[in-house]
């Protein structure tokens, strides 16, 4: 003694089982559910887009890693989960090497060139979804009906149901446009997820599934989503829209339970993460109102990505808060 | 009853089950004993032998005035061989004085008389003596926190705000750890009473027993303990309270918070919020104080861990090194299997070199880790995921703080709560990266005070 092998280090000598690479894996799995039902609704061409934005992903990682002579991360599955995030909330018709393109900026652009993991201040899929929106803002607004699993080839391009309201179409009009009956057929369709869209958003069921599942396993909070919910219902109602259809359409409840959580963008702190919630409830439904595009939630989210490290001041009160008792001003005046 | 708890905490896996059904067993002729001569929280001690002089067991060699002092008795009768520096169980080497054990009377030789092997203290009524007395002979006994801290016992016991509530620290949250456990079970009648007279001196009203739900069969037994003892008939109000089992519950001022729902103020003490919270060694070790005039000589610890083929719930004398409760056979060690000894347990304790490290009055256990069990990862970077945010059972932001005090703001650091830190590792312990937050703290936490300490000279000095 002291024999060979012996470790030696500080407290605590217990560790978790949960890993960075176990979190990242349960998201994907949570993702599942939407993927499977954008195939389902726009063929194999969108399992191509799929694969084409997570290899890209990864590559790129692996890739830029290299370069700068750094330890691979793919490893923990986190560009897996940028390339699957980017490609659910492309157009289902989008190029493939437009995909790509998206999925090698969200990884180097957004995300390694702050530092990789945990570092950059915006979600790395939403960058690249902006960075395709500004670049090519043709394809990434063209949308299409669902077609089953056809070929693409074959889909014929459709508006969304925001884009419809945004025109100042009805909502009865919006309904029969889709195929619903009435107006609560509609919202029935809304919230399973049979509609034009990006390419995993439209299903809010499959969205709620995978973001419930995540909240179970206690991947995720319960807070955000509620947050970015919350308000875009409230908001919607302020601003005389429909609260229902708010809330229902569009990329909200996606951005709510899959991006506004993501780790290194949003706030840390309970009161940062309902202000934050808030806040892209709040920028979303200005942008559908008054803004130039039908949809804002990638800004909305982006905007705040923004603010996230001052939200992080909104700390709870510390075990045994005791307010500071403020100095008499003119005593420590008379001292100097 | 529901069990109480506080908000956030972890659970790290309990491996209590390996020797919480084992009867606790007295370690007996020991050959040599190592005894450092500073085991508490506070100024440091002299020696009050000299090599080769002749010790009763119980016989003080250790004292120093002042306030935060306890004495050290020698917990065997024998020979001081040498007073030296040696390692003791925080890894740091200090004054330690080594006895050797008398050797057995050769052939026609008398025996030699117990009166003069033995010097303990005349026994004390604590319920008919003062309260100095009483605290007097606590200081006497060398009576420290047994729960890890080694906090001088009399001074807790002589808080400057009235007690409200004296709480018995069943909770033993540390993993593996079931000394407190076996002790509960086995002497529950010395709980009770420990509590009763820590509520003599601190004439608090009230005495709560507080055990975490992994041990609720220990519960009717206290409960029973409780009906049953002299000092409830006469009036005393005393309980057992269940908590739920969740790490660090046993940490004073979650326990306090758990029970009282009341919150220990930033920089203050248990006794702000009318608490005394006191371990249960501590309360068994009192009672012997008192009822026998035995100092703190000797105290009981778990022998655990998965490179620990016999685990073991032992009483052994401060000072024993942990090497000879293997020798003797009580625990069995599978020595090519160690990863890891640990003093304490797996959350709080501390990894040593060797075991040949003596007991000391806070030693509640020593862990011989395997090499699955002793797994330590590579840091990774954090992902901001918020677990311990969560977790921290000081609602302290481990994440921000660690990252102002990478940043070397140490101004935002005071300010999110380094000083408050409680050093319980929940934070390290749930991170999936891996990071080494609680390590970061205890760093920061002596660069700040020196911070704090020059701003203070400077202030001084103009």
């Amino acid at each position: 003694m002291p024999a060979k092998g012996m470790l030696l280090s500080s407290s605590p000598h217990s560790f978790t089982q949960i890993s960075t690479s176990r979190l990242m894996l349960s998201v994907i799995i949570a993702l599942v559910p939407a993927t499977v039902y954008g195939v389902y609704l726009y063929g194999f061409s969108a399992l191509a887009l799929v694969a084409v934005s997570i290899v890209s992903a990864v590559a790129a990682e692996y890739a830029f890693r290299k370069l700068i002579k750094a330890p691979t991360t793919i490893g923990d599955f986190s560009a897996v989960v940028t390339g699957m995030l980017l490609a659910l909330i492309l157009p289902p018709t989008t190029p493939l090497w437009m995909a790509a393109l998206g999925a090698i900026f969200a990884i180097v652009v957004a995300k390694e060139f702050f530092g990789g993991l945990g570092a950059n201040p915006f979600n790395p899929a939403l960058i690249g979804r902006a960075f395709l929106l500004m670049s090519f803002p043709a394809a990434i607004t063209t949308w299409t009906m669902p077609n089953g699993l056809a070929l693409a080839a074959d889909a014929t391009s459709a508006a969304t149901p925001l884009a419809l309201l945004k025109q100042g179409k009805a909502l009865s009009d919006v309904a029969t446009y889709f195929g619903a009956s009435d107006t609560g057929a509609f919202l029935r369709q809304l919230f399973m997820g049979y509609r034009a869209g990006s390419l995993g958003e439209s299903s809010i069921f499959l969205v709620l599934v995978g973001g419930i599942f995540l909240i179970l396993l206690g991947v995720s909070q319960w807070i955000v989503p509620a947050s970015v919910l919350g308000s875009t219902f409230l908001f919607a109602w302020i601003f005389g829209m429909n609260p229902l259809i708010a809330v229902l359409s569009g990329g909200i409840a996606f951005g709510a339970f899959f991006m506004a959580t993501d780790y290194s963008t949003r706030p840390l702190t309970p009161l940062g993460q309902i202000v934050f919630g808030a806040g892209i409830g709040f920028i979303t439904i200005l942008i559908r109102k008054l803004g130039g595009y039908p949809e804002g939630v990638t800004y909305a989210i982006l905007i705040m990505n923004v603010v996230t490290p001052y939200l992080n001041k909104l700390r709870v009160k510390k075990y045994g808060f005791v307010p500071p008792v403020k100095p008499a001003k003119p005593s420590k005046e008379a001292s100097k | 009853m529901t069990a109480k708890t506080f908000k956030g905490g972890a659970h790290p896996p309990e491996r209590k089950e390996r020797s919480s059904g084992l009867a606790v067993e007295r370690l007996r002729d020991v050959k040599q004993v190592v005894v450092p001569v500073n085991q508490h929280f506070g100024a440091p001690l002299q020696a009050l032998v000299k090599v080769g002089d002749l010790v009763k067991r119980g016989q003080k060699i250790a004292d120093a005035d002042g306030r935060m002092t306890v004495p050290v008795h020698a917990p065997i009768a024998g020979i001081v061989k040498k007073i030296e520096p040696r390692t003791q169980s925080n890894n740091s080497d200090g004054p330690c004085i080594v006895i050797e054990a008398l050797p057995p009377p050769a052939e026609g030789q008398e025996a030699p008389r117990p009166e003069d092997l033995v010097d303990f203290l005349p026994p004390l009524d604590a319920f008919a003596c003062t309260k100095d007395d009483a605290l007097a002979r606590v200081r006497a006994a060398g009576i420290v926190g047994m729960g890890g801290a080694g906090f001088p016992t009399h001074v807790k016991l002589a808080p400057s705000k009235p007690i409200a509530m004296v709480i018995a620290n069943g909770a033993e949250c540390e993993p593996y750890l079931t000394i407190d456990e076996r002790t509960m079970v086995e002497r529950p009648e010395d709980v009770v009473e420990g509590v009763a007279i820590t509520m003599k001196i601190v004439n608090a009203p009230e005495g709560v027993i507080a055990i975490e739900e992994n041990k609720a069969y220990a519960l009717p037994l206290l409960e029973k303990a409780i009906a049953s003892s002299p000092r409830t008939r006469a009036g005393m109000k005393i309980r057992a309270q269940l908590l739920k089992t969740k790490y660090p519950q046993g940490g004073e001022k979650m326990l306090i918070s758990a029970i009282t729902g009341k919150e220990v103020p930033s920089g203050g003490l248990p006794m702000d919020v009318g608490c005394v919270v006191q371990n249960i060694g501590t309360l068994c070790a009192m009672v012997d104080a008192f009822k026998e005039g035995k100092p703190l000589i000797e105290r009981g610890l778990t022998l655990s861990g998965g490179a620990c083929a016999k685990p073991a719930n032992v009483i052994a004398p401060i000072g024993t090194p942990v090497s000879e409760i293997v020798a003797a056979g009580l625990a069995q060690v599978n020595a090519e299997g160690i990863g890891m000894v640990i003093y304490g347990g797996p959350m709080m304790g501390v990894a040593v070199p060797s075991y040949d490290i003596p007991v000391q009055k806070n030693t509640s256990g020593v862990l011989f880790l395997d090499a699955e069990e002793a797994k330590h990862f590579e840091e990774e970077t954090c992902i901001r995921c918020g677990r311990c945010m969560r977790a921290c059972s000081c609602r302290l932001s481990p994440a921000l703080l660690a990252v102002a005090i990478e940043e070397g703001d140490y101004v935002e650091a005071e300010k999110i709560g380094l000083l408050d830190c409680i050093e319980c590792g929940t934070c390290s312990f749930v991170c999936p990266a891996h990071r080494h937050l609680v390590q970061r703290f205890r760093v920061g936490k002596q660069v700040l005070r020196a911070i704090k300490q020059k701003e203070k000279e400077a202030q001084n000095a103009r």
